[in-house]
């Protein structure tokens, strides 16, 4: 981005991000503002109507499918943004600790655990959780933490691994440093710059999670509104009122998609600069 | 490590996973509100009937009891009987199989050629009109949900156009092969992103190489440059990610039954689930957690063949 500020004009970046961020900004823009700018009015209409008053017709209740389209995009957005916060939260500390340890047992103690969660299917996992407790959002967001969390925690483990195993940290420790104070100061600040190019997988991983579950109708409570939920709840009208289905969809396609493309952008820039330096 | 002692450690972590998994599955079914008694009484949840059930099922006994009675009958092939019907596990999972085996394996076909292909496309024109089309289509649409996408296809090809059928409902999968050009479309589509973006790094990596641009020198005809030699050794790192693929198929398959209604094995597990039918739900766990160990397996052993000098795996 620095370069990319220094050398190129303004018109440029414009250009290199302004499709990926159209692709964001319209649905999460939605997603933030919608409830607010949302109609309280809840009043029925005929299930499943074309037009009548109604941008995009009604849903299988009756309800307006542009103010269920408003309501129902914070719910998404919101808790894979948690999950993926809570992921790396939890990860870095376990993967800095197992990557920095000389203790051999310690890391494998921490390791193996691992290795098994990586056995079960992702929504394999997400369907026997979340039928524990179901409509519970805290719940699906430790769903998807505890399926990205092996991956997050090898790649730390692997960073501070190979960190740690520079002469700055030796010279450190031989000068007698504490291991809190060359971690948290040297090695996790080291580590950043890996953490930061895995954030777009993980990130879009969790969208897809959380979408998926709320579809198959995990973690929403049936009086929510949800982009996914009303994906699955207006699909017996396809015929008659595609809208119900089709705009919900497009706008989890479009987060997703441009999620992927501006994080991808974003990583080239930065490896330019990487060069440039 | 030496390939057979690799393959050795390898194969044992894969036994110790399964029990383990299975144990996993065991104790959160404990954790589920109500037990079986609970299910069976179903609506009308008389304490005595519970009570007598409770006592027919064996369920008063410590739950470390049942686990080893669970994974000894599993292991002679008997998961037990479902909870809301007359039916035993073992038959329903073998009923529900054949669709979905269907589906992954049809799927499995198509991608590897497929991936392959759009790979080798891309690399050859390196940076050309063509290649920057496929690469930005394939980065976009490589975390696009099946669900939506799905939905999206459907409207336009099956509610506007009228070409292929909407759903699988009342027609068998192979009488009418039409049902299956979306479904399998939509499955594709999240593998062959990744695969063939994999396969066009490596193809870039491998033509650049130094005993790529010597057999260049020795005169070999470009396409066998390219397919005999460059090829190979890029398709390792998709061999990996194969792997990882099982993973999103077993998700893909689950969502893509429900939305075409696909008498499958992911259907089956949501509506065991919905129905909280224990027993079904542990067999499932047990049948996707094995075929994910075993791909697993077979793909960190054919990577750490192809190419002996790589850490293969862990």
């Amino acid at each position: 981005m620095r370069v990319a500020r220094r050398y190129a004009v303004p018109g440029v970046l414009v250009r290199r991000y302004a499709v990926p961020g159209m692709l964001v900004a319209v649905p999460v823009l939605l997603a933030l503002v919608g409830p607010v700018i949302a109609s309280d009015d809840t009043t029925k209409d005929v299930a499943f109507v074309l037009g009548g008053g109604h941008w995009f017709g009604t849903d299988f209740v009756g309800r307006d499918v542009w103010n269920e389209v408003l309501l129902g995009g914070r719910s998404l957005v919101v808790v894979a943004v948690v999950a993926t916060v809570c992921t790396y939260l939890i990860a870095v500390p376990v993967g800095l600790v197992a990557g920095m340890t000389r203790n051999r047992l310690l890391d494998e103690a921490v390791m193996r655990p691992l290795d098994l969660l990586l056995a079960v299917p992702s929504m394999l996992m997400l369907l026997l959780l979340a039928s524990v407790a179901p409509g519970i959002p805290w719940v699906l967001i430790g769903v998807v933490v505890l399926i990205n969390l092996p991956d997050v925690v090898r790649i730390s483990r692997a960073a501070a691994l190979s960190v740690s195993a520079r002469p700055a940290v030796e010279a450190m420790r031989l000068q007698g440093e504490s291991r809190i104070r060359i971690g948290l100061g040297y090695v996790a600040r080291a580590m950043r710059r890996t953490l930061a190019a895995d954030l777009g997988t993980r990130f879009t991983g969790a969208i897809y999670l959380v979408a998926s579950a709320s579809f198959l109708g995990v973690g929403v409570s049936p009086q929510t509104s949800d982009w996914a939920a009303m994906v699955d709840r207006n699909r017996t009208g396809l015929f008659v009122q595609p809208w119900a289905v089709v705009l919900p969809a497009l706008l989890i396609v479009m987060l997703s998609i441009g999620v992927n493309l501006a994080f991808d952008r974003w990583l080239r820039d930065r490896a330019m600069e990487g060069v440039a330096r | 490590m030496t390939l057979p002692s690799y393959v050795a450690r390898r194969t044992l972590l894969g036994v110790i996973q399964v029990p383990l998994v299975m144990c996993g599955v065991f104790f959160l079914a404990e954790a589920l509100p109500g037990d079986a008694a609970v299910t069976i009484a179903g609506d009308n949840p008389d304490p005595a009937i519970i009570a007598v059930l409770r006592e027919r099922l064996g369920l008063n006994e410590p739950a470390w009891h049942r686990l080893g009675d669970w994974l000894a009958a599993a292991l002679h092939g008997d998961f037990g009987q479902s909870l809301v019907g007359p039916r035993s596990v073992v038959d329903i999972i073998a009923s529900a199989a054949g669709p979905t085996l269907l589906l992954a394996g049809l799927t499995l076909v198509l991608l590897i050629p497929l991936s392959v292909g759009l790979g080798v496309l891309a690399a050859n024109r390196e940076g050309s009109r063509l290649d920057r089309l496929i690469t930005s289509t394939t980065l976009g649409l490589y975390s696009a949900p099946e669900f939506a996408m799905g939905l999206l296809i459907v409207t336009v090809f099956a509610v506007q156009l009228r070409w292929l059928p909407p759903t699988a409902v009342g027609t068998s999968l192979l009488s009418n092969p039409a049902v299956l050009v979306i479904p399998v479309f939509v499955l594709l589509l999240r593998p062959i992103c990744s695969l063939s973006r994999l396969i066009r790094a490596g193809m870039i990596d491998a033509q650049r190489s130094e005993y790529v641009r010597h057999v260049r020198r020795i005169g070999l005809s470009p396409t066998r440059v390219r397919f005999a030699h460059a090829l190979p050794n890029a398709v390792t790192p998709a061999i990996q990610q194969l792997a990882r693929t099982i993973d999103w198929l077993v998700g893909g398959v689950i969502v893509i039954e429900a939305i075409f209604v696909v008498p499958g094995l992911g259907t089956t597990l949501v509506q065991a689930v919905a129905a909280r039918d224990l027993p079904v739900i542990q067999g499932l766990a047990v049948v996707f957690a094995t075929t994910t160990v075993l791909v697993n397996l077979a793909a960190d052993v054919a990577a750490r063949v192809l190419s002996p000098t790589a850490e293969a795996g862990r």
